[in-house]
């Protein structure tokens, strides 16, 4: 199984060369050819260095963050403890992210179930009315408020929640501590209830998101 | 790999035991991903042949002779290539295929699908009609998800040079599609029985769709399975009287997998934006919700006794499933039906009707002749419905990415 997966993980690399597949490719076939592979030899080297990892360009820094999820075989890697200061995001009104898509919150469960078995840090949040929209006037203008916004340091999975929540805006943009990036102003969300409800089940209960909100941010919550 | 291993294993372990019992695979009618939908007036052709053969109650020898070609699909592979050739289309917006796979290889469902011994033990104490029903159940869910292993394995191979990256992620999710048919058919084993997909393979008759339809028509058999399971599965998390066969607490996850392949062909058809932004892509969007979501209805409500069995009401549980998965498609399909206007119920619910009538005219005892002869009108009102059904002003709609109207929304 490993074999064929490194495989078909070459031939993604190869085409896409920033894509996140590259170092585990490069790890996974240098084991299997350690003298011949020089190139993917330094791959790994500079890879499977933390400090070469942090000193990196920061699009190579996004490859690293994403690289993570990809070493699922490897569940002898620590957590990466390397904090990107590159953040991507998708925005839109409160209610249409925690409140009328009841699929985005299986979709956040799902992934921190996953990072729980794979024993990942965190790197996505719920952002309630997040600071760094000041420096979005063309975003802001076009939103209704309050808004939220879901951050994470793995810019293709950003790309994903787009592509899923379509009628959100999305962008990035860099911050130098964790705090900052994830500041939020004090909000308080209601939501009214839907004029019909006849789906066969009841809704998720209002609040659910509370345990995506950054530590330390728990005050904007209802 | 792994993929093909899961599937040939029950298989393997079943096939010499079992001799291949399920016939008439052909229509998934209670399956949880409805994946029939024939481009000529779905409904009408679909009953129609049914109505030939009348299924006599489960009896074996019936099954035998109703042993109809399962329905596959199969598609134009040179034009797919060409579509998703990057050396060609130098302008293909690859992002979200790269994003796409890096969720496909996460592989949140690795360790899902374990069984344990509840499965048997329920299966045991299920009895007579309810039995049957889950049978069937089991049955044409795992030819369904078996029939999209089929279609995205292929793929999967057949675009390896020309676009690794949307190989690897038909790959992936040929992986998924055979993990569910297998976890469905080891449900099977649970009562006594299994479906030889080995034999499926061979005896598979191909319907063709060119790849734009394989789009349209595969992108809704995934956004409205996704549906389905998660409303069962919403449903019976409320309702716990209601849980009969464990394999529905296993929906929650498993049916992110479908959602997820559903934005893999959102991605495709974004990445081929002719599909999606002309009149023509309007009137086959509409086309393609139609024959979907009426051969769901019609189909359900042949089948009421399996909703009911597990506590739905067949007609809310499917026009909510239909009202979520167009409220959903309107996320890229450039136009969507107007399924909440109550005309369009009321017209679903005459097709219904008219195709009981149909069913009806193939059990009697007449001669063949004196049977089509009957069923003319029958097929005419059915016609005439669904045309009045589509012909509802319909919803314009889109991916925020292509449609004109962009600019005016508020986020």
């Amino acid at each position: 199984m490993l074999g064929s997966a490194s495989l078909s993980v070459t031939a993604a690399a190869a085409i896409v060369p920033t894509s996140n597949g590259i170092t585990g490719t490069g790890r996974q076939l240098a084991l299997s050819f350690p003298s011949s592979q020089k190139s993917l030899l330094g791959f790994v080297s500079s890879n499977s260095n933390l400090n070469a990892r942090s000193r990196s360009t920061s699009s190579f820094k996004t490859a690293v963050a994403s690289v993570d999820s990809n070493q699922l075989s490897s569940s002898s890697t620590p957590p990466d403890k390397q904090e990107s200061n590159k953040y991507y995001f998708v925005v839109a009104n409160a209610k249409f992210m925690l409140d009328e898509e009841e699929h985005f919150q299986e979709l956040m469960f799902e992934r921190l179930r996953h990072y729980g078995e794979r024993n990942k840090e965190q790197d996505f949040w719920l952002v309630i009315e997040p600071k760094f929209l000041d420096k979005f006037p063309d975003i802001t203008k076009r939103l209704r408020r309050p808004a939220v916004a879901l951050v994470s340091t793995n810019g293709p999975w950003i790309t994903f929640m787009k592509l899923r929540l379509d009628r959100v805006l999305s962008g990035s943009y860099e911050a130098d501590s964790r705090e900052e990036a994830l500041a939020s102003n004090p909000t308080t969300l209601e939501f009214e209830k839907p004029e019909k409800w006849v789906a066969p089940y009841p809704k998720y209960e209002f609040g659910w998101w509370e345990t995506f909100l950054p530590t330390g941010s728990k005050e904007s919550k209802v | 790999m792994a993929a093909e291993m899961a599937l040939v294993k029950p298989i393997s372990k079943f096939s010499s035991i079992t001799k291949p019992k399920f016939g008439d695979a052909r229509a998934p009618t209670c399956s949880l991903r409805p994946r029939v939908f024939t481009i000529k007036m779905s409904a009408t052709s679909e009953q129609a042949t049914t109505a030939k053969k009348p299924r006599k109650k489960v009896n074996k020898t019936a099954i035998k002779e109703t042993l109809l070609t399962p329905r596959f699909y199969t598609t134009d592979f040179d034009e797919m290539e060409t579509l998703f050739n990057t050396e060609i289309n130098k302008n293909l917006n690859q992002d979200e295929f790269v994003a796409l796979l890096q969720e496909f290889k996460t592989d949140y469902n690795q360790t899902h699908f374990v069984r344990n011994k509840e499965f048997k033990e329920a299966a045991d104490k299920m009895e007579g009609p309810l039995r049957q029903i889950f049978v069937e159940f089991l049955e044409r869910s795992c030819t369904a998800e078996f029939s999209g292993f089929l279609l995205y394995k292929e793929l999967g191979r057949r675009l390896k040079k020309t676009n690794p990256v949307v190989a690897e992620i038909f790959s992936l999710m040929s992986r998924d599609e055979a993990r569910h048919a297998g976890f469905l058919n080891k449900g099977l084993s649970d009562f006594n029985l299994a479906l030889d997909l080995g034999f499926l393979t061979k005896a598979r008759k191909y319907t063709f769709f060119k790849p734009k339809f394989i789009f349209y028509a595969t992108y809704l058999s995934e956004k409205i399975g996704y549906w389905r399971y998660i409303t069962i599965y919403r449903h019976l998390k409320a309702n716990p009287e209601y849980q009969c066969y464990p394999i529905f607490k296993y929906f929650e996850n498993w049916c992110q997998d479908e959602n997820r392949h559903g934005d893999f062909f959102s991605a495709l058809m974004k990445a081929q934006p002719q599909f999606l932004n002309d009149w023509k892509a309007k009137l086959w969007s509409r086309f393609f919700c139609l024959s979907v979501y009426v051969t769901m209805y019609l189909n359900d409500c042949q089948r009421t006794a399996f909703y009911e069995g597990i506590g739905l009401n067949t007609k809310e549980f499917d026009m909510h499933v239909i009202i979520e998965t167009n409220r959903t498609t309107a996320r890229i399909f450039p136009a969507v039906l107007d399924v909440e206007n109550p005309e369009f119920k009321r017209r679903l619910d005459r097709m219904v009707e008219i195709n009981e009538k149909l069913v009806a005219v193939g059990e009697t005892q007449d001669i063949g002749l004196v049977k089509n002869l009957k069923r003319i009108p029958l097929i005419a009102a059915l016609a005439s419905e669904l045309l009045a059904t589509y012909l509802i002003p319909p919803v314009e709609s889109g991916s925020v990415d292509i449609a004109e109207f962009e600019t005016q929304l508020v986020y």
